[in-house]
């Protein structure tokens, strides 16, 4: 077993734009010797760096989850994830409807219960860094609760199918993903028919083109590190051509509703059977295209309709295109470390993607180990460079909150419902405006830092004037009172409260949970003197309530002060 | 006015950082430089608006060629399939749902166009010939575009015919034999969006509205942050070389104010206030996704107190409201956020002269236009929404304060794309040069600009030299319609080059419809 990870450490910490150690590539490292090797140990030296990996590994550190990894090591902690199962959101959904239907009998479920089942597990969940892949993978393989098409029992089930294959091979996934029937009715496959060349219908597209465009391979050929491949004008090379999609289309023809005895009308959605919402697509010979198919260099022949042997071919063949490796890897590692890897990094997760060290393409958990246990992950020195990391999603910095001040739903069903208006957090779970996500992983800022030297940072796309209100005004609700229907979901805080009457033991507490110790001065000088400014009585025999409040409100303003800085906003 | 000068200086500095990188500029890097030339005298106040339909609209079920010959192609195509897109022709009463109609033989259905009624006849002021044949060619909106038909006929509405992104023109012979300069990424939604707004795939940093807002926010004396403003979340279209878009709420206040660092207060402190509001606005961390955050909060707060002020005023809130909007199909009552967002609009415009500003481009959107399937739910719906919404907006432009704003406001549509001309059973699919609307005051409205493409799959005999495929190869390139448009805002033909460098290779440099 892996005991000490090899890491590259840059002896000098001035760097422009992206650096990259160990590959022979020379971004920009000013002066100075370019690299040497330093080992970093597998167990965190101390609890704030083992809070960094799980603010990247979780949905936000926790005492417990740190006394964890600061005992067991960052790869035996990530071994004992990799097997924890997620509860299903599936499940959740059913329950509630059986306890809602107790006071209302005609009641029925909506987007809100699946959120509801979003941040229990996120908050509460053993099974952390499943959940945290179940999000980051939910924003790659998009189904969206804005599309009225979008039922909210099959979106659990899309969500606990994305988790169920969250470690295991992207080849199975990509295969559930294509006959989830959400997917077939957000992408539009689930009922598409053959082409009828008497009235010039052809197959729907939707689905052909957006596998290939955002779960796959992508528009241009890319080398395993997620550079750009080009031609001898210097042009990206296109990955496939209209007639690849419009061939690609015929293969997702023929698809549609689960039914135990599926017939004509069944295939258009009659007689629909209670649970063809959540299984996957059956196939229907009879819609199904039997015309040649050419798509990314394979032919299928006409003849007889077989589906199943054109989707076997044709998912075989998305897999093993030479993008999926980098183009999988890049976007993980911006959901999970860094908006802008360098090669080194893409290139040794694609390796891990390519052949997890048993011969094995396309498993995952090879993959995220690769990811989180990367120098580039975990070299803490390498957090100091100005474009490393990223800035965190909104759905994230909620979840940091409840972990870290032990937050809990009063009614036990965590009801937060929609957070996706500018003046709330800007997106809910599942919830994205379109296939493309609430953010584009190729989004470079305008009129930015990042944006002049040409640095992509994707959740910016939703950051404006009116977002950056919307989340601090959030944020002081949610701390001083709590979030959800009567405010269900709050916090006591607990442990802060304890070591209130010491600005400086309080902050160095927001510096761990929220901030991977990496607060600066000027930050802790504000909190600290904010905070001693909130006047403590000392206790006396009748001032007990007086006394809770102020304890109360200096942890409240220092978890808020914290959590609105910049320096949280940014996740390195 | 130190404009000229000012820009050459931000000019140095951002053409010096694109050499660095070594990327290709998005337009011209001498852009702003040549800003300077701007006219001083200029009419008081001029702003464009850009409805942006993001999915890629339809346009071949929006505006439609209805003399015999064109008509009888489209409806061969799209009266098919599951559910059948073809509209019906130009006089058709709606047909009662329930009931059956003679022309297609199907029992109507709500949301089906047997319900709808015909398209709705507009007469271009200028006659068009029929491509392949002879005669005069006709023409009809969508049935649910009633408020667009009123706008069009009363000469403030006119329609520019099948525009596309384009590096050069392109036939149908150069296209098939892949001998010709394409854009990149045709019939991908994130690029071509991008390609609209900003010429370039995405990751483009320069739109062509924020260059205008570039050569032009000089005018605008010290609120220039309100030269760009968006309804709509970021939007490449405005992001300028120096101009920085600008997001308002559409809200009750237009800039949402950051509560914990506004009061006295804050969880017990008296001065918690100031030092949030010292380190929400704290530019100084090495990490450039703290700086840039902060920048964003910076300017955030500082708009707050200009906007909320002005947006009291009385000229402000006698703007004309956006009215109570039904769904046509199901007759639900619907919130339709594109009249909301004009609304927003027309008070920033109303707020202009207590700002100082005299130039702006606004960007607002509309969403769901993706119609590969149910497209007879969502599309005329949309379509619905689009015209009521433009409808109000000349409506409330006409009363500005009591003055009538409707010449210095000009209104244009702008989409991913068109969609396949065939259907694919009750939808379509990506495509490429679709149809667009443009309103004011100053258009030439009442009429058909571009060259509106001939009509129909090819068959025996046939061969629609304007399509490939299923899709139709534009005939008018985005540059030459934003350049239309800029040089009615002020801009010169010499920047006009520099913004749109493919311009000069287009057959006109003005299309004429202003």
């Amino acid at each position: 077993m892996l005991k000490r990870l090899q890491v590259c450490a840059l002896s000098v910490l001035l760097l422009v734009g992206l650096s990259s150690c160990g590959d022979g590539l020379s971004f920009a490292v000013l002066g100075g010797d370019r690299e040497s090797t330093t080992p970093i140990d597998n167990i965190p030296e101390d609890t704030a760096v083992a809070a960094r990996f799980l603010t990247q590994a979780t949905f936000g550190p926790t005492d417990g989850d740190i006394k964890t990894v600061m005992s067991k090591g960052y790869e035996a902690y990530l071994d004992g994830q990799l097997t924890a199962q997620s509860p299903s959101h599936l499940a959740y959904m059913d329950n509630r409807l059986a306890q809602m239907k107790l006071t209302n009998p005609s009641a029925s479920l909506s987007a809100n219960q699946f959120y509801e089942s979003y941040w229990l597990y996120a908050a509460t969940g053993q099974a952390q860094l499943r959940e945290r892949m179940k999000l980051a993978l939910s924003e790659i393989f998009v189904i969206s609760l804005v599309d009225g098409a979008i039922d909210a029992r099959g979106a659990a089930s899309y969500y606990d199918m994305l988790g169920d294959n969250a470690f295991g091979n992207y080849r199975t996934l990509l295969e559930q993903v294509s006959l989830h029937p959400q997917m077939g009715r957000y992408l539009t496959h689930l009922a598409n028919q053959k082409e009828d060349a008497a009235t010039g219908r052809k197959p729907d597209e939707n689905y052909a083109r957006e596998v290939l465009q955002l779960m796959s391979i992508g528009t241009v050929q890319l080398n395993n590190d997620g550079t750009v491949r080009r031609d001898g004008s210097g042009a990206p090379i296109s990955t496939y051509t209209p007639a690849d999609v419009s061939n690609l289309a015929k293969v997702f023809t023929g698809y549609s509703w689960y039914h135990p005895a599926p017939t004509n009308s069944t295939f258009f959605g009659g007689s629909r059977d209670p649970n063809a919402t959540v299984r996957p697509m059956i196939f229907y010979a009879n819609y199904h295209s039997v015309t040649e198919k050419s798509f990314l260099g394979v032919t299928l022949p006409a003849g007889a309709a077989n589906g199943p042997n054109d989707l076997k071919v044709a998912l075989d063949t998305i897999f093993n295109h030479p993008n999926v490796p980098p183009f999988m890897c890049h976007r993980l590692i911006q959901r999970i470390v860094t908006s802008n890897p360098t090669p080194g990094y893409i290139s040794r997760c694609s390796a891990a993607f390519i052949d997890n060290g048993s011969g094995v393409r396309g498993d995952l958990k090879a993959v995220i180990k690769a990811i989180l246990l990367d120098r580039e992950a975990r070299d803490v020195s390498l957090s100091r460079t100005p474009s490393y990391g990223k800035l965190r999603e909104p759905m994230i910095r909620l979840t940091n909150w409840m972990r870290a001040f032990g937050a809990t739903s009063i009614s036990g069903n965590y009801l937060i419902t929609s957070t996706s208006a500018n003046t709330s957090l800007g997106q809910s779970p599942l919830s994205s405006p379109s296939v493309f996500n609430f953010y584009r992983p190729g989004y470079v800022p305008p009129n930015t830092r990042l944006g002049d030297q040409n640095l992509t940072a994707p959740e910016f796309q939703i950051v404006d004037e009116v977002t950056v209100a919307g989340y601090a005004n959030t944020m002081q609700t949610v701390i001083g009172s709590g979030i959800g229907s009567g405010s269900d979901v709050r916090s006591a805080y607990v442990r802060e409260t304890e070591i209130a009457h010491d600005p400086n033991t309080l902050v160095d507490r927001m510096n761990v949970m929220l901030l991977s110790g990496q607060m600066s001065d000027a930050l802790r000088a504000r909190i600290v003197e904010s905070v001693a400014s909130v006047p403590l009585p000392a206790p006396t025999a009748n001032n007990a309530a007086t006394v809770a409040t102020a304890r109360l409100n200096r942890a409240k303003l220092a978890v808020y002060m914290t959590m609105v800085s910049p320096e949280y906003l940014v996740q390195r | 006015m130190s404009h000229g000068t000012h820009s050459r200086r931000q000019l140095l500095k951002v053409g010096g950082g694109l050499s660095i990188l070594g990327a290709a500029a998005p337009f011209a890097a001498q852009l702003a430089a040549a800003g300077s030339a701007v006219s001083q005298s200029a009419p008081d106040y001029k702003a464009l608006v850009c409805i942006f339909m993001f999915g890629g609209n339809d346009a071949n079920n929006m505006v439609l060629a209805t003399d015999n010959d064109s008509w009888t192609r489209y409806f061969n195509a799209r009266n098919t399939g599951t559910d059948p897109i073809a509209l019906m022709p130009v006089g058709t009463a709606p047909v009662a749902v329930g009931a059956t109609n003679p022309l297609t033989g199907r029992v109507s259905r709500a949301n089906a166009p047997d319900a709808w009624g015909g398209v709705l006849p507009i007469i271009p002021r200028t006659i068009q010939t029929i491509p392949t044949s002879s005669g005069t060619r006709t023409f009809g909106l969508h049935p649910h575009m009633g408020p667009a038909k009123t706008l069009f006929d009363a000469g403030r509405l006119a329609v520019v015919a099948n525009v596309g992104t384009l590096i050069r023109p392109v036939t149908r012979a150069q296209y098939e034999a892949k001998n010709v300069s394409l854009p990149a990424n045709l019939f991908s939604h994130n690029d071509q969006q991008s390609t609209w707004q900003a010429g370039r795939t995405e990751g483009a940093r320069t739109g062509w509205g924020g260059a205008f807002g570039d050569l032009l926010n000089g005018m605008n004396g010290t609120k220039s942050l309100f030269t760009a403003v968006s309804t709509a979340g970021n939007a490449v279209f405005l992001s300028g070389q120096n101009v920085i878009q600008y997001q308002i709420s559409t809200g009750a206040q237009p800039a949402v104010v950051i509560n914990g660092q506004s009061g006295t207060s804050l969880f017990g402190s008296s001065i918690a206030p100031s030092r949030v509001r010292d380190t929400i606005r704290d530019t100084s961390a090495a990490s450039l996704y703290a700086a840039d955050y902060a920048t964003t909060t910076g300017r955030s707060i500082g708009a707050a107190a200009d906007l909320n002020t002005v947006f009291a005023s009385s000229a402000v809130t006698g703007v004309l409201t956006a009215p109570a909007y039904r769904n046509p199909i199901t007759a639900a009552a619907e919130t339709n956020s594109l009249a909301i967002q004009l609304q927003t609009v027309a008070r920033m415009i109303a707020a202009a002269p207590t700002l100082g500003i005299k130039r702006q481009v606004f960007f607002v959107s509309i969403g769901g236009w993706d119609s590969h399937d149910v497209q007879n739910v969502a599309q005329p719906n949309n379509l619905s929404k689009v015209a009521s919404a433009m409808a109000y907006f000349d409506e409330a432009l006409a009363n500005i304060g009591g003055v009538n704003m409707r010449e210095a406001v000009t209104t244009f549509t702008a989409s991913d794309f068109s969609r396949t001309f065939t259907t694919n059973g009750d939808g379509t699919d990506h495509a490429w040069g679709g149809h667009h609307l443009v309103m004011g005051g100053t258009v030439k409205g009442g009429d058909i600009y571009g060259q509106f493409p001939t009509i129909g799959m090819d068959q025996t005999g046939f061969k629609n030299p304007d399509m490939t495929s299923s899709y139709f190869i534009p005939t008018t390139s985005v540059d030459q319609y934003a350049a239309t448009l800029g040089r009615w805002l002020g801009v010169s033909e010499t920047n006009l080059d520099m913004i749109f460098p493919n311009l000069k290779g287009m057959v006109s440099r003005d299309l004429g419809f202003l």
